[in-house]
C-alpha cells in the first residue's frame, strides 16, 4: 500500500472495486495513475465498477511460496465487458480449481488477504459467495 | 544497411564462466573473479586493458536470495582496475551487451566487461528447498503491487496466465510445448558444464508435478550458482583480440503496457523488440543459423519463435513437436547449451550470449552446429526485452 494505491485499498475494505475514469474522453483504467492513459487529461477520478467480469485469463497455483500459503489457489485476471480498458488480477472462488477456464462469468468480492488489507477474490458466478 | 550503425563498431571478445552448479561452495565474489579474468584471457587481453566495467543488476546485490554476487566497485577494486565507464543495469539491460557496445561505439571505453553472478542454488537450498523467489520482497510497490498481495509471489505465477491464455488462443498442448525443456535436456547432455544432463522423456514431464498451471517444474530454469563475464570492444580493436563475434544488429524495445498483470495480449510477447531488430539488418529468419532464446519458462521460447519469424503466431507449437528442428542438425538448433531450463539459471542472457559466441566460433565442442555463422540471442520478454544478431566477423 502506498499513498498512490490507499485510496483502493480503503474501498476495497468495503467491498467496493475502484478504478480510473477520465472527466475528459471517459475511458476507463485499471491501476489508477492520476492521469489518463488514453487522452493523458489528468481530470480523472476514481469510480466503483461492478461485476459481471470474464476471465481473460488464470493460472491455479500449486507451489507452497511461503510457509504459511495455503495451496492450490486460483488467481485470474478479469476484464468488463461494459468496462473497456479495465483488468484485474485476483483470486478466484466458488470454482473447483480444474473447473477454471477462460470467459468464465464471475462477480466481483473481496477476501482477507495479507497484512490486515482486502484484496480482490471474483466469485464464479451462479456460486455462492 | 551497415558501419554507420553503433553496434557494428562493437564486438564480443570474449566470454568467460565459474564453475557452475545447482551449489558452489565459493563466494559470489569469488566466483565473479574467476568469470572476469577467464573472459579476459579468452579475448586475447589482459586485465590492464579493462577501462569499462558494467553489471546485472545494479546497486549491488538485489533484494531477492542469491539475485547478485558482486558489487562493482569491489570488483574494480580486487581487479586494480581503473575504469573510464561504468554501470549498473536493470531498466535498459535488454541485452547484457547493449549498454556497453554504445560505451566502447562512442569512446567511451575500448574493452568492457560486463558480469552476472548469481547463487540462487544455495539461496534456495538455505531456504529448506524452497524456492527462495519472491520471498523477501518489501511492501507491494511498481508493477508488482497488484500480484503480491493477492499471492502472485513467484515469477512462475506471474508469467503462467501467458501461458494459459496462449494455449487458449492456439488450441496448442502441453505435449507440443514439452518438446522445448525435452529437446534442450538432449542438448544439455552434450554440455558437460550443464547441471541437469540425464534424458528426460515425455511421460516425465508430463507426470511431473505442477508450480502454477499450466507450468510445470520442468518448465521452470533452475536456480544455480554461477557467474559469467562478457568483454565487449571497440572494433578497431578486433587485430589484438583472439577470436571476436561481429553485433549485427540489436534492439530493446519497451512497449505496451510494462506490467505483468496489464500486458495487452498475453498471446504474444516481444514483437517490438524483434521487429526493431530485424530493422537494423538485411539478414532474415531463414538466415540464422543457430538461437540462443531466453528460456526462464518454455512459453518465453515459444514468445521468441513467433515474435523472431521462425514460425507464425500459433505455430510454435507444430515448429517445436517431436524437437527435430529445434535439435542439433535441425532448420533451427535452440539453446545448445541446455539453456537456463537445463543448463542453469545464469540469467539475463548470459549464458546465452556465451553460447552463441561459442558457436560463432566453432568452439562449441560436442554440440557445434556445423557451420554456424549467424546467431540470434534474446533477452527475457514481457516488458524488458533485448533481440540482437551475432555474426562471424568474415561474412
Amino acid at each position: 500500500v502506498t499513498e498512490e494505491t490507499q485510496p483502493f485499498w480503503d474501498a476495497a475494505a468495503t467491498g467496493r472495486l475502484l478504478v480510473e475514469r477520465c472527466s475528459a474522453c471517459a475511458a476507463e483504467s485499471f491501476p489508477p495513475r492520476g492521469i489518463c492513459r488514453t487522452c493523458r487529461s489528468r481530470d480523472v477520478a476514481l469510480v466503483e465498477i461492478a461485476g459481471p467480469g470474464h476471465v481473460y485469463s488464470f493460472t491455479v497455483n500449486h507451489q507452497r511460496w511461503l510457509p504459511d500459503l495455503e495451496v492450490p489457489f486460483t488467481i485470474v485476471l478479469v476484464e468488463f465487458a461494459d468496462h473497456p480498458g479495465v483488468r484485474v488480477a485476483g483470486r478466484l472462488r466458488g470454482c473447483a480449481p480444474e473447473d477454471v477456464a477462460v470467459d468464465l462469468p464471475v462477480e466481483v468480492g473481496f477476501e482477507p488477504g495479507p497484512g490486515g488489507c482486502s484484496i480482490p477474490s471474483f466469485v464464479a458466478a451462479g456460486a455462492a459467495s | 544497411m551497415g558501419s554507420e550503425l553503433l553496434e557494428r563498431r562493437a564486438v564480443i571478445s570474449g566470454v568467460g564462466q565459474s564453475a557452475i552448479g545447482r551449489q558452489i561452495d565459493r563466494s559470489g565474489f569469488q566466483l565473479t573473479l574467476d568469470a572476469i579474468t577467464a573472459a579476459v584471457a579468452d579475448a586475447g587481453l589482459t586485465l590492464d586493458d579493462i577501462d569499462g566495467l558494467a553489471m546485472f543488476p545494479g546497486g549491488g546485490t538485489g533484494n531477492v536470495p542469491g539475485y547478485g554476487g558482486a558489487d562493482i566497485y569491489e570488483v574494480q577494486d580486487a581487479l586494480r582496475l581503473t575504469t573510464t565507464w561504468r554501470q549498473g543495469q536493470v531498466e535498459g539491460m535488454s541485452l547484457p551487451f547493449y549498454a556497453p557496445a554504445m560505451a566502447v561505439a562512442t569512446g567511451q571505453a575500448r574493452h568492457v566487461v560486463i558480469f552476472r553472478t548469481v547463487k540462487e542454488g544455495s539461496a534456495a537450498r538455505n531456504a529448506g528447498g524452497r524456492p527462495a523467489y519472491g520471498s523477501t520482497k518489501p511492501a507491494a510497490e511498481g508493477p508488482l503491487a497488484w500480484l503480491l498481495p493477492i499471492g502472485a509471489l513467484s515469477p512462475v505465477v506471474q508469467v503462467a496466465p501467458f501461458a494459459t491464455r496462449y494455449q487458449h488462443v492456439h488450441g496448442v498442448t502441453r505435449e507440443q510445448l514439452a518438446w522445448i525443456p525435452l529437446t534442450q535436456r538432449t542438448h544439455a547432455a552434450r554440455n558437460p558444464d550443464a547441471v541437469y544432463r540425464d534424458p528426460l522423456t515425455l511421460d516425465d514431464y508430463l507426470a511431473a508435478r505442477m508450480i502454477s498451471t499450466p507450468i510445470c517444474l520442468y518448465d521452470c530454469d533452475v536456480p544455480v550458482d554461477g557467474a559469467t563475464a562478457i568483454v565487449v570492444s571497440a572494433v578497431q580493436t578486433a587485430p589484438d583480440l583472439r577470436a571476436p563475434v561481429a553485433i549485427e544488429a540489436m534492439a530493446g524495445v519497451t512497449d505496451g503496457r510494462p506490467s505483468w498483470d496489464q500486458w495487452d495480449d498475453l498471446a504474444r510477447v516481444g514483437c517490438a523488440t524483434a521487429d526493431a531488430m530485424w530493422a537494423r539488418t538485411d539478414l532474415r529468419p531463414a538466415d540464422v543459423d543457430v538461437a540462443q532464446l531466453y528460456d526462464g519458462f518454455t512459453i518465453e521460447v515459444v514468445w521468441w519463435l513467433e515474435a523472431l519469424g521462425f514460425c507464425g503466431p500459433g505455430e510454435a507449437g507444430a515448429f517445436v513437436d517431436g524437437g527435430t528442428r529445434i535439435d542439433l542438425g535441425g532448420e533451427l538448433p535452440v539453446n545448445t547449451w541446455g539453456g537456463q531450463l537445463s543448463g542453469g539459471r545464469l540469467h539475463a542472457a548470459f549464458g546465452h550470449t556465451v553460447e552463441a559466441v561459442r558457436q560463432l566460433r566453432g568452439e562449441a565442442d560436442g554440440r557445434q552446429v556445423a557451420g554456424a555463422e549467424v546467431a540470434v540471442v534474446t533477452n527475457v520478454g514481457g516488458y524488458e526485452s533485448g533481440a540482437a544478431l551475432l555474426t562471424t566477423m568474415s561474412r
